[in-house]
């Protein structure tokens, strides 16, 4: 058994791809369901506005892979004729869990060394908690240890450097002073309120627009100031707003051309900012056809906001390191797994064969007297422990070293043991 | 003396536009001290360079052209908080200052005592007019290129570097505002000064200047108008205003070319 992940991110699937890719929390157990009935015995998916990733605990048989490509692939409408796999990569064993570890870590993101993906990572182990199995378990345990290591011994999660603020950023290039400047902010998830804060600070008057969590709209608004409106009423408002900031859940666009094309019209000209943090996008991308609409994707804001990480980047060496130390311990504990009870089982058959021979030889030797035949017994019980002693010590070694799986399997071949379920 | 000065304050205003260029090139940005110390400078040279010149003649003219572009840079900047108006504006006056001093700092003609004064004030505020087109001009360039970058979700130099579509669209109506009572009174002075003073050989060189003087007035006055009354603002203020110090720069050259020596003809 080994570990693998396979899945895409920012660097191999454009934001058209990754939007299709991405996984509600609803979808997650039967999305698992279907990959660990294709044979894998544990999986976690990890779905963020980056990525989508699905940790498995699987052999080397293709089955379980090949169902996350035909998992993905179902949700292309267009696929090119690699399917899904042209837009992604897969890691086995040392690499996947280091390549976790990074993700934790903030130093495989778009903004280098961004705080939310560790919350994010924690939420698809919660998700997939039933289905992720005691390696996966401990995988992800330790991958948010990791993640808080680098960000309480490094600098690299030092300055603000978010989406969020990039937003401010971008409307800042717009409006000058944003102080005074009226915004409607659709969602009311975290990225909403800490958007929605990052623009509050700034002197931004704010709308807050929920669906589906009215309650909570209204506690945000009233915290910033603000007010809360239903989504039937938001649409009008984009005849008078300044920013329109998106962070829906929905998984289809909800500001299209038909709800606010005539709307906008009325702004005679007037500059309009509309953020798009949410994937699969909120925004119908015609939008940005009106000459005064200044449209901007999550993957923008993640580009302004990279910009503001130069000086982190002086901390990927040390951050580095710790998720390499941190690798060498997960592996050498997964390497260790299964050497006690392999070690268990050979002791045990070799117990059974001693048994066995000490029975036939000492029938065969009925004239000894009990104190001989119990020092016959000793002597065979001592031979065999002679002849594990090295064997045993080797194996917790090569375990301790992180080198114990590949010993363990010659062992199992040698001895012709079960490979373990 | 003043050609020294002006030396002085080209070689400024040359470092000056090295260092507005810089980053644009690659190289890191200059601290804002330093970006405002060489203008600064450049500035206090031609102030005194100036203050020993009678203001008469093209490179006179020209010269004074530079210093108050150089002046409502350094203003519009602490305006924008940020130095993206010296990307035009320092390359511009580096160079009016090199043709001013080609051309000669003497005025040409020998001009008598009562005309002077009008003269120099005509001179004065028809180029504050013109700077201030030129700066509503530069304005503009500056905000069509931003409104480019911002459109086409590009987040490079200018996005960084460039102030904000609001500040320099506040910026060319400023410009605009302001330099069409400068350039009203400064045409209107060339008009009674044609008329009082002009006859003989300098009627020739009268004409093309009115005409041109006429014609930046009309273009400016459009412009101001569109930007008033017409409630033009943004993309399209923006290349009104562009349009509008282009057709001006090609009716110069239209009327040097068909007034060849016309020394006094700015």
């Amino acid at each position: 058994m080994g570990i693998k992940v396979l899945g895409v991110n920012h660097r191999t699937a454009p934001l058209e791809v990754r939007e299709r890719f991405a996984h509600g929390a609803h979808e997650v157990p039967g999305a698992l369901a279907r990959v660990l009935a294709a044979g894998a015995s544990g999986g976690v998916l990890l779905s963020t506005c980056n990525r989508t990733e699905f940790y498995l605990v699987t052999d080397d048989e293709l089955p379980p892979l090949d169902t996350v490509w035909s998992l993905l692939g179902e949700r292309l409408t267009a696929a090119p004729s690699g399917g899904a796999r042209e837009y992604g990569y897969i890691e086995h064993d040392r690499d996947a869990v280091r390549h976790l570890y990074r993700v934790s870590a903030g130093l495989d993101s778009m903004i280098l060394g961004e705080s939310q993906i560790q919350g994010q990572v924690r939420d698809a182990w919660e998700a997939s908690r039933a289905q992720a199995g005691p390696v996966l378990h401990r995988l992800f345990q330790t991958a948010l240890h990791v993640g808080s290591r680098v960000r309480t011994e490094t600098e690299l999660g030092m300055g603000t450097a978010s989406a969020a603020s990039a937003a401010t950023q971008v409307a800042g290039k717009i409006f000058g002073d944003l102080a005074g400047r009226h915004a409607l902010i659709l969602g009311a998830g975290d990225m909403a309120e800490l958007a929605a804060t990052c623009l509050s600070d700034q002197g931004v008057q704010i709308t807050l627009v929920a669906n589906r969590t009215q309650e909570r709209a209204r506690a945000i608004a009233e915290r910033l100031g603000g007010r809360a409106v239903s989504l039937e009423e938001a649409w009008a408002y984009f005849a008078t707003i300044d920013i329109a900031l998106c962070s829906t859940a929905a998984p289809h666009a909800v500001v299209t051309w038909e709800r606010v094309g005539s709307v906008i019209a009325r702004r005679r000209g007037r500059p309009l900012c509309v953020l798009d943090l949410a994937v699969p996008r909120d925004v119908d991308p015609a939008i940005a056809q009106i000459e005064n609409v200044f449209l901007y994707d999550v993957d923008d804001l993640q580009t302004v906001a990279a910009q503001a990480t130069a000086r982190r980047r002086d901390e990927v060496p040390a951050a580095e390191r710790i998720v390499e130390e941190e690798t060498d311990l997960f592996w050498a504990w997964y390497g260790g797994l299964g050497v006690v009870p392999t070690i268990k089982e050979l002791r045990s058959r070799m117990e059974q064969l001693r048994a066995a021979e000490l029975e036939r030889a000492l029938r065969q030797l009925s004239a000894l007297s009990p104190e001989d035949r119990a020092r016959v017994e000793q002597f065979s019980q001592s031979l065999m422990n002679k002849f594990l002693h090295q064997p045993t010590l080797a194996l917790k070694a090569a375990a301790e070293e992180g080198h114990g799986y590949g010993l363990l399997e010659a062992l199992r071949r040698l001895f012709g043991m079960e490979p373990p379920a | 003396m003043i050609v020294t000065l002006h030396l002085v304050a080209l070689a400024l205003y040359a470092l000056a536009t090295a260092l507005a260029l810089a980053p644009f090139m690659g190289f890191r940005s200059t601290p804002r001290a330093l970006a405002i110390a060489f203008p600064c400078a450049g500035a206090a040279a031609h102030v005194v360079a100036l203050s020993q010149l009678t203001l008469v003649g093209l490179g006179p003219a020209l010269s004074m052209l530079a210093l108050c572009l150089v002046l409502l840079q350094l203003a519009s900047e602490r305006l924008l908080r940020g130095s993206a108006v010296s990307f035009f504006a320092a390359p511009l006056a580096t160079g009016l200052v090199g043709l001013a001093v080609l051309s000669g700092l003497s005025p040409g003609t020998e001009i008598a005592a009562s005309r002077t004064t009008w003269l120099a004030l005509h001179v004065a505020l028809s180029v504050l007019g013109l700077a201030l087109m030129a700066l509503a001009f530069i304005a503009a360039a500056l905000y069509l290129l931003q409104f480019r970058e911002l459109k086409a979700r590009r987040f490079g130099q200018v996005f960084q570097l460039f102030p904000p579509l609001e500040r320099l669209d506040r910026l060319n109506r400023f410009a605009l505002v302001a330099g069409f009572p400068a350039l009203t009174v400064g045409v209107l002075l060339a008009v009674g000064y044609g008329a009082r003073f002009s006859g003989g050989a300098g009627l020739h060189v009268a004409k093309a200047q009115l005409v041109w003087g006429l014609f930046t007035w009309v273009v400016l006055g459009w412009a101001v108008w569109v930007r008033v009354v017409r409630r033009w603002d943004g993309r399209r203020a923006a290349l009104a205003s562009i349009a509008g110090f282009s057709a001006v720069l090609l009716v110069y050259v239209a009327l040097k070319l068909v007034q060849p020596g016309a020394a006094r003809f700015l």
